[in-house]
C-alpha cells in the first residue's frame, strides 16, 4: 500500500480518537460507560484476532489474560496501595509471562487441540484464582476503594484502544503480519521458506495476551468489584471470537466493526428484552457461525464493495 | 511402534503415576491420610465409587468422541445435551410418574431425533470448516439450550430421589444402590453401542467414515447419513448420561459446561475418536477426581483442576492419548 494511503488511514484514526476524546463531556454516565465498554470490546476482539485471525490459532481461552489483568489491578490497588495506572503495566507484564508459559508448550498443538487446551487453561486459571485465597481473596472477590473514575478509565481505555488499533494495523501491513499469515495458511511451507514459526507464533500470542490484560485492569478499576466467575467468564472469550468473526477475522477493520455492532446490539436487546436476550444471543452466535463464517468483510469482498487489499 | 511412540507412552504412564500419587502426598502432608483399617476401607469405597462414577462419565465421553472422530467437530454443547437428558428424565418422573430407567425408552429416541436435527440444520455446514465454525455453532446452541431450560425450569437444583438404599460389599465397604444401578446401566449401554459399532453394517460405516471420509464415500457409504446417525447416537448417549446423572446428583441448567470439559479431558486422555479409550479414560478421570476430593483440601474446586490439568498435560506429552491415535 502507498505511503499516502497509510497517512490517510492514520489521519482517520486520529480524527476518530479526537472525536471520542471530546465525546464524554456531553454524555450521561450510562452512555459514557457504554462507549467505554464498546472500546474495551474493540480491544479484546482485535487482540484475539492477532493470534486467531492473523496466525490461525483459534484461542478459546483468551479470557484468562483479561482476568489476570483484572486481578493484577485489583490486588495491587487494594492490598499494596499502588496507583491504578501503574497496575496496568504490572498486569501486562504478568500476562506476558503467563502468555509465554502457556504459549510455549500449547502453541505446539494445532487446530481443535489448541482450542481445547486454551479452554482448559482459562478454566484452570479461574480455579487457581478461586483457590489461592491468600493472594486473590478467593471466591469472595475483591472490592476496591471507591473513587469517581469514569473519566480516568474512559481516557485510559481510549488510549489503549488507539494503541491496539495501531499495533493491529502495523501487523496487518508489515512483514511480521505476512509471516503470521504464512503460518496460518501452511505452517510447514512457511518454515521451509525460513520463517521461524515457533518464535513468531509466540510473539503473536504474547502480543494478543497483553492488550486484554490491560483492558481487564481498566475494567476492574471502572467496576470496582471483581470475582473469579465474572472476570474469567467463558462468554468473554466467545464474544472476542464472535466479534472478530462477525466483522471478518484476519483483517484489521473487521474486529472493530464486529465489536461495535455486536456490543451495541447486545446492549439494546439486553435493555429491551431482559429475559429473552440470552436465548437470542445464542441464536445469533449460531446464525453468524452457520451462515457468515467469513464475516461482513468477507461479504463485502465477495460483493465487490471493497477491494481485497483495503480491508487489511 | 516407533521409538518416539514408545517413549511418549512411558512418559504418559509416568505422568499418570505422578497424577495419582499427588493427592496422596497432599493428603499426607495436610493430615487427611490416616493409615488404619477404617480409613483404608473408606479409601477402597471411594475408589469403587470413582469407578462407578466413571460409568456415567463414559456416557458423556463416548458421544463426544464419536462426533469428534467422525467429523472433527468439537461439540461444545455436549454438556447441555446431558443436561437436557437429565431434565427429560426429571419431567418424566415428576409429571408423568415414569420410572427414571424406564423413561430411557422415551427419552433416548427423543434425544436421537434432536441430534439428527442439529446435524441436519447446523453441523453439516461445519464439517471440514475451520474449527472455530463448529465451536461457535455448538457453543451458541448450548447457550440457547441453557437459557431455554432456565426459562422453563428456573435455575433451582433438581434431583430425583431413586433407590436410596446401600449395597453391602464387605463388612466395612458400602456403595449407594443408585450408583450400582447406574453403573450397571452404563455398562449395558456402552457394551451395546460397542457391539453396534463393531458388528452391524451401519456401525462399520461409522467407523469407516471416521477413518477416512473420502475413501468411505468412494466405497459407497452414504457419508451424510453416517453423520446424521453419529450425532443422533451421540445425543442419545448424552441423554442417557443425563438420566444417570439425574438419579445421583443435583443438576441445574448451568451444570452442562462442567460435563463438557470433563468429557474433553476424557477423550484427550483416552485418545480422541477412540471408543474404548473413552471408556478407560472416563473411569481413570473419575477415580482421580474422587481421590482428589477425598484427600486434597478445597476439594470441590481442585477436582475441576484435576480434569483441566490432566487434559493439558496429556495433550503436551502424548496428543494421541493412551491409545496413541494418529492425526487423520
Amino acid at each position: 500500500m502507498k505511503r499516502a494511503e497509510h497517512l490517510r488511514n492514520l489521519a482517520f484514526l486520529g480524527a476518530c480518537a479526537v472525536a471520542l476524546a471530546l465525546l464524554p463531556h456531553g454524555l450521561s454516565l450510562y452512555l459514557r460507560s457504554f462507549v467505554l465498554f464498546t472500546m474495551m470490546y474493540v480491544v479484546l476482539a482485535l487482540a484475539w484476532n492477532i493470534i486467531s485471525g492473523f496466525t490461525g490459532y483459534t484461542s478459546f481461552g483468551h479470557v484468562a489474560f483479561y482476568g489476570i489483568g483484572a486481578y493484577a489491578c485489583a490486588i495491587l490497588v487494594t492490598d499494596y496501595g499502588w496507583h491504578w495506572i501503574a497496575t496496568l503495566g504490572a498486569g501486562a507484564a504478568v500476562a506476558a509471562v503467563v502468555g509465554v508459559a502457556i504459549g510455549y508448550p500449547v502453541l505446539r498443538l494445532k487446530g481443535p487441540y489448541f482450542a481445547i487446551a486454551m479452554l482448559g487453561a482459562a478454566e484452570g486459571t479461574r480455579v487457581v484464582a478461586t483457590v489461592w485465597d491468600s493472594l486473590t481473596h478467593g471466591g469472595l472477590g475483591i472490592s476496591m476503594p471507591s473513587a469517581e473514575t469514569s473519566m480516568e478509565t474512559y481516557y485510559a481505555m481510549l488510549v489503549l484502544m488507539v494503541l491496539t488499533i495501531v499495533v493491529a494495523y502495523w501487523i496487518g501491513h508489515s512483514r511480521f503480519g505476512v509471516r503470521l499469515n504464512a503460518i496460518r495458511e501452511d505452517e510447514v511451507a512457511a518454515e521451509a521458506l525460513g520463517v521461524n514459526a515457533t518464535l513468531y507464533k509466540l510473539v503473536a500470542f504474547v502480543l494478543s495476551a497483553v492488550f486484554p490484560a490491560v483492558a481487564g485492569g481498566i475494567q476492574a478499576y471502572k467496576v470496582l468489584y471483581i470475582d473469579p466467575p465474572s472476570v474469567f467468564f467463558v462468554q468473554i472469550t466467545i464474544a472476542m471470537a464472535l466479534m472478530s468473526m462477525l466483522g471478518g477475522k484476519g483483517t484489521v477493520i473487521g474486529p472493530i466493526v464486529g465489536a461495535v455492532l455486536l456490543y451495541t446490539t447486545q446492549e439494546l436487546t439486553w435493555v429491551n428484552f431482559p429475559t429473552a436476550h440470552l436465548i437470542a444471543y445464542g441464536l445469533f452466535i449460531v446464525l453468524v457461525a452457520r451462515f457468515m463464517p467469513r464475516g461482513l468483510m468477507g461479504l463485502a469482498i465477495d460483493q465487490g464493495w471493497v477491494r481485497k487489499g483495503m480491508v487489511h | 511402534m516407533e521409538r518416539s511412540e514408545v517413549r511418549s507412552l512411558y512418559l504418559l504412564a509416568a505422568f499418570l503415576v505422578c497424577a495419582y500419587a499427588l493427592p496422596f502426598f497432599v493428603g499426607f502432608f495436610t493430615g487427611n491420610v490416616r493409615v488404619d483399617e477404617q480409613w483404608l476401607a473408606y479409601l477402597v469405597a471411594v475408589i469403587l465409587g470413582g469407578v462407578m462414577q466413571g460409568g456415567i462419565y463414559a456416557m458423556f465421553a463416548v458421544g463426544l468422541t464419536l462426533i469428534f472422530g467422525v467429523m472433527r467437530i468439537i461439540n461444545a454443547a455436549h454438556g447441555e445435551m446431558v443436561m437436557m437428558g437429565a431434565y427429560f428424565t426429571w419431567v418424566a418422573f415428576f409429571y408423568l410418574g415414569v420410572d427414571p430407567l424406564l423413561a430411557l425408552v422415551l427419552t433416548l429416541p427423543l434425544a436421537f431425533v434432536f441430534g439428527v436435527a442439529v446435524q441436519k440444520l447446523l453441523l453439516n455446514a461445519a464439517v471440514g470448516a475451520p474449527e472455530l465454525t463448529g465451536l461457535l455453532i455448538t457453543f451458541g446452541l448450548g447457550l440457547v439450550m441453557i437459557h431455554t431450560a432456565e426459562w422453563m425450569f428456573t435455575t433451582d437444583f433438581r434431583t430425583i430421589p431413586y433407590a436410596p438404599g446401600t449395597v453391602q460389599i464387605t463388612s466395612t465397604i458400602t456403595v449407594g444402590q443408585n450408583r450400582v444401578i447406574s453403573f450397571a446401566m452404563a455398562v449395558v449401554i456402552s457394551v451395546t453401542v460397542y457391539l453396534f459399532l463393531k458388528l452391524s453394517r451401519l456401525g462399520k460405516a461409522v467407523r469407516a467414515t471416521a477413518l477416512n471420509a473420502e475413501v468411505a464415500m468412494v466405497c459407497g457409504i452414504n457419508v451424510r447419513r453416517v453423520y446424521l446417525i453419529t450425532t443422533g447416537l451421540a445425543a442419545a448417549l448424552a441423554a442417557a448420561g443425563g438420566a444417570l446423572v439425574s438419579i445421583q446428583f443435583g443438576f441445574n441448567p448451568e451444570t452442562g459446561i462442567v460435563y463438557t470439559l470433563q468429557a474433553f479431558a476424557i477423550i484427550i486422555l483416552g485418545g480422541r475418536g477412540h471408543y474404548v479409550g473413552a471408556l478407560i479414560g472416563a473411569v481413570m478421570l473419575a477415580v482421580l477426581e474422587n481421590l482428589v476430593s477425598l484427600m486434597v483440601p478445597n476439594g470441590t474446586a481442585m477436582v475441576e483442576l484435576a480434569a483441566y490439568g490432566m487434559m493439558i498435560f496429556v495433550l503436551l506429552i502424548r496428543p494421541g492419548g493412551l491409545m496413541g491415535v494418529k492425526d487423520a
